[in-house]
């Protein structure tokens, strides 16, 4: 080969190499240079996670404070996502089923459409056992992307007692996500309060998450020693219930097995006591997944475990509405504390209807006072006749029906105080005849109520508007205080001592204790699908009221036989039992409960 | 002999002197990757074991030993085996095909007790050294073109057994130190144009069918570049003729070899021209890399701090991509001395090649230049995003037995031919 030749080959093998080591070195030059911030904070990136770390939330307690509900935790085994679709966790997840022994193929799919949701974790065993936990975290080594997360459980202590009053929490749903919830900010996963005070106080119990910056791995394991918060957490606040535990379990026991619930109202400090109602459910369940079938069997109880009696359940008052027709009968001055009306032969002819008294064979010549201890219908016919549906269903607003009444629950229906109004637009004007103001009378009809309504009639007769605005949790502004009553105080302790008498003498003997004086009314509310509802309200002492209580027992018959022992041994665990003397003073609110 | 003249060899010491530097970085930064990261962190488990350095230091000892023996042996015995090597290395190439173990879907390696040999790596010795003797076989008598024509089915031969295993990055060396060693021995300029136009035609249509998704319209322009070049440029008609068919038949040949592709390595080459196309895939490696040496800056993260390579964000940190480790820890300083200490072993070789007197001796030493370079430009490439990722070490620097003896060996020829070039 000619020299000339060979130098230049040699010039362009060199000119190659320098030109590629050039291109190197330019190509670094950028990468290091102008461009090393970008590629700084990629590295920062992928090293720095933010973890968004959920508030513990807010216990509940009752009003002498012993715990109702709180939190423990629940392990899940989760996955990283990022790692799960590198198809990095084939063999892992494969693994994991066999420990488990669970079905590789449907986990692949549960696996899949959390990934499609966009979890950055997916959760391949929810709830695991101590064992299993132990066994992952074992292996942790072996397990890339593998991490045992905790979340926090709701703990309900006292399981079916606060069921319905303090509700559950649930996971929340996706639709439910960023709609409606205000400034909560809700992720899939995320506990939601479904029912009761946990669904009233949702924000106050939930607190704020927080978040922080943690170090991780490229297989996602956390190996940062503190933690950057950009957000501090925020817990959930505390909610101390105005309910005893003592009271309740008092209630629930008097109740026993019957379809039936109470409310028991502080009339002092118009603290509610005790807020039973019965079939329950046990919220524990509630809390983790539960199974379709369980789920189905709790729906499906015809006896409607998850429905709130207390709020939910409307019923026709009954005799239980009788010392409020009479009292709107003394206020309007048709009749007088001691006025004789027609005897009562059975029943009352009004038209071509026969209205019946509950005793078909009368009560013979009978008295205001008389008519109410022994609850007879036909006089509280005449007096309806000499009122009218408007006068009856302003009196029944005054003392507080026809609207909610607790101020947090918005499960709270309001019942119904039908007036002319109602009746035109329902039956057309002039298409009702005045035979609905004798139903009316003895609380029939159209007239529905809630038990928490009953026990506010109950605590306003024994004290009048002395009567606090009802409350469920320490502390608890009320905007809506009850209605003014408007009724002469003669009149409230005439009307109290006939109650008295009821309890003496006449339909409520069975409530009567031997050491206080109870006063009440009994009520059998007419039930076109079945057998009757016994209703009893009452108030005790009679002289000094403290509280009052009312009850209702589906399908059991008569109050007078029914009800009033309910009543008479929740009243018996009050006045005896340990919880009285906590009732007598409003609960402060302090740094705990709700603002 | 006495023990110094053994264990000092003649030759040019600048080559000996950088390839010492090199294997001495490799241990630094290998046992950087096998510390736990400390500092803010928790002490945590670097994730490559510490044996790695150990045993990369007993490779590096092998390696000198090789070299040593490499720069003493007579050239003339090299010169004599290298033909019978190299078929035995074909046929053991054959043989793992057939027989080897399969290790993540690939027959690369036999296994040797503890140790995996990758025949490969030693067929680039014999490769060299056998088409450096038939190249060099007919000296003083001008080049001819059957020759050229036997190196290169000896060329794709190779290229198809390792291929095969599959290994494409070992394969293409192949192809790369043919194109230098036949570029040296004098194939005509318009060979190497009609060539250099072809891969360039390749390239435009695969953008135009593959990334660009079927629109053929730049692939196009780039044929109409061509011809207007073709028509302006005063060379032969046949030359023209020439130039246009191997263009049109690349560019039309490329979707089929792209079918012949395997699925991951169609991935792979995707990948390269949109790494974010699979971020956790093979795109992963690519963008990883790039972040650790980005982040590195100017003068690194300084050493045993480097917190990608720490936290095994960095895939095959202590093999393939440890240059990405050096670009975090080191910096561009880093990057930029190791690269030099190539530089001066590369140039060095060219001048050992264009002074050696032997013909054979020449075109070994132009196969080993061509080696380093390749080896170096992709490994380096790749760790930056310049090419798509494919398997190739780093010479001197990547965790491995077989490549540290393969260069070490390679570099011990280097040395004899400089010593009987210069000294006598």
């Amino acid at each position: 080969m000619p020299g000339r030749e060979l130098e230049f080959r040699k010039q362009i093998f060199r000119g190659v190499v320098v030109l590629l080591f050039m291109l190197l070195a330019g190509d670094l030059f950028w990468m290091t240079v102008p461009r090393s911030r970008y590629y700084r904070g990629l590295a920062l990136e992928n090293r720095q996670v933010r973890f968004r770390v959920r508030a513990p939330r807010g216990r509940v307690l009752d009003r002498r404070g012993v715990l109702l509900a709180d939190n423990t935790f629940i392990a899940d085994i989760t996955l990283s996502a990022r790692e799960y679709a590198a198809g990095r966790c084939d063999s892992t997840v494969a693994r994991l089923c066999s420990w488990f022994g669970l079905e590789e193929d449907a986990v692949q799919a549960r696996l899949d459409a959390q990934q499609e949701r966009g979890a950055g974790r997916l959760t391949l065993v929810a709830n695991a056992d101590l064992a299993g936990v132990v066994l992952v975290e074992e292996r942790r080594r072996e397990l890339p992307g593998v991490r045992v997360e905790t979340r926090p459980r709701r703990r309900y202590v006292q399981g079916p007692l606060f069921a319905h009053l303090i509700g559950y929490v649930g996971q929340i749903r996706d639709e439910e996500i960023g709609s409606g919830n205000g400034d909560l900010d809700y992720r899939s996963g995320d506990m939601i309060g479904r029912q009761g005070i946990e669904r009233a106080f949702e924000a106050p119990l939930r607190g704020r998450c927080g978040i922080k910056l943690e170090e991780v791995n490229a297989a996602g394991h956390r190996v940062g020693r503190s933690p950057v918060w950009l957000e501090e957490v925020v817990p959930g606040r505390d909610i101390r219930l105005t309910l005893d535990l003592q009271l309740q379990q008092a209630l629930a026991e008097a109740i026993g097995p019957r379809v039936a619930c109470g409310v028991a109202i502080s009339c002092r400090t118009g603290e509610i006591l005790a807020a039973y109602s019965n079939p329950t459910f046990d919220p524990n369940l509630l809390t983790v997944p539960i199974s379709q079938a369980d789920w189905q069997l709790l729906i499906d109880d015809p006896r409607k475990p998850f429905f709130n009696r207390v709020l939910q359940a409307t019923y026709p008052p009954a005799s239980l509405y009788k010392p409020i027709v009479s009292l709107a009968a003394l206020g309007a001055g048709v009749v007088g504390r001691d006025t004789e009306l027609e005897p009562c032969l059975g029943g009352w002819q009004l038209g071509n209807r026969y209205f019946r008294c509950w005793k078909s064979s009368g009560h013979g010549r009978i008295d205001h006072l008389d008519a109410l201890v022994h609850s007879c219908d036909t006089y509280f016919y005449q007096l309806a006749l000499k009122l009218d549906i408007d006068t009856l269903a302003k009196a029944a607003r005054a003392f507080g029906l026809g609207a909610v009444r607790s101020g947090i629950f918005s499960e709270e229906v309001p019942g119904l105080v039908p007036d002319r109004k109602w009746y035109d637009e329902h039956f057309g004007p002039g298409r009702w005849s005045r035979g609905v103001v004798l139903n009316n009378a003895i609380g029939q009809g159209e007239l529905l109520v809630t038990p928490l309504q009953m026990a506010i009639v109950a605590g306003r007769l024994a004290v009048g508007e002395g009567l606090p605005t009802p409350t469920f949790v320490a502390g608890q502004q009320r905007t809506d205080p009850l209605p003014p009553l408007g009724f002469s105080a003669l009149d409230l302790a005439w009307e109290r001592k006939a109650l008295r008498e009821v309890v003496v003498r006449g339909t409520g003997q069975n409530a009567a204790l031997p050491d206080v004086p109870v006063a009440g009314k009994t009520g059998t509310a007419q039930n076109p699908h079945g057998e009757d509802h016994a209703w009893f309200m009452c108030f005790a002492p009679a002289d000094a009221p403290e509280v009052a209580l009312a009850v209702i027992v589906e399908n059991a018959g008569h109050g007078g036989s029914e009800a009033a022992p309910v009543a008479r041994q929740w009243l018996e665990a009050y006045f005896h039992g340990s919880a009285r003397e906590s009732t007598l003073e409003p609960l402060k609110p302090t740094g705990e409960v709700f603002p | 002999m006495r023990m110094r003249e053994f264990l000092v060899p003649d030759g040019d010491r600048w080559i000996l002197l950088c390839w010492l530097l090199l294997c001495l970085s490799s241990l630094a930064v290998l046992w950087s990757v096998t510390e736990p990261i400390r500092g803010p962190y928790l002490d945590l488990d670097p994730g490559v074991v510490k044996s790695v350095f150990y045993r990369q230091v007993v490779w590096v000892l092998v390696g000198l030993m090789a070299l040593l023996v490499a720069a003493r042996i007579r050239l003339r015995t090299l010169e004599n085996l290298a033909v019978p090597t190299m078929l035995a290395l074909v046929a053991l190439l054959t043989l793992l095909l057939v027989l080897g173990p399969s290790i993540s879907g690939s027959r690369r390696w036999f296994l040797l007790g503890p140790i995996r040999m990758q025949p490969a790596e030693f067929a680039k010795i014999t490769f060299i050294l056998a088409v450096a003797r038939i190249l060099g076989g007919n000296q003083d008598q001008g080049p001819r073109p059957m020759l050229v024509i036997g190196t290169l089915g000896l060329m794709l031969v190779h290229v198809f057994l390792v291929m095969r295993e599959p290994d494409l990055g070992t394969s293409l060396v192949f192809l790369a130190v043919w194109i230098g060693m036949v570029f040296w021995y004098g194939v005509p300029g318009i060979l190497l144009l009609g060539a250099g136009s072809a891969a360039l035609s390749a390239v435009i249509m695969f953008i135009s069918e593959s990334v660009l998704s079927r629109q053929p319209w730049p692939w196009g322009l780039y044929l109409l570049l061509l011809i207007g070049i073709l028509y302006l440029v005063p060379i032969g008609i046949p030359a023209r003729i020439f130039m246009l068919l191997i263009n049109v038949a690349s560019g039309l040949g490329i979707p089929f070899l792209w079918e012949k592709l395997r699925g991951y390595q169609q991935e792979r080459i995707l990948t390269f021209f949109d790494p974010m196309r699979d971020q956790f895939g093979s795109g992963y490696q690519a963008i990883q890399s790039k972040v650790a040496i980005g982040s590195g800056g100017v003068f690194g993260t300084h050493y045993l701090q480097g917190t990608q390579k720490g936290l095994a964000f960095l895939p095959e940190r202590h093999t393939d991509f440890i240059f990405s480790v050096v670009g975090e820890e080191l910096g561009l300083v880093g990057c930029v001395f190791l690269l030099m200490l190539f530089l001066v072993i590369i140039m060095r070789g060219i001048t050992i090649a264009g002074a050696a007197r032997r013909s054979f001796w020449r075109y070994a030493a132009v196969g080993i230049v061509a080696y380093f370079t390749f080896h170096v430009f992709v490994n380096v490439s790749i760790t930056t995003g310049l090419l798509p990722v494919t398997g190739l070490p780093l010479p001197g620097l990547s965790y491995g037995g077989s490549n540290m003896v393969t260069s070490s060996f390679l570099l011990g020829v280097l040395l004899n031919i400089s010593s009987r070039t210069f000294d006598t």
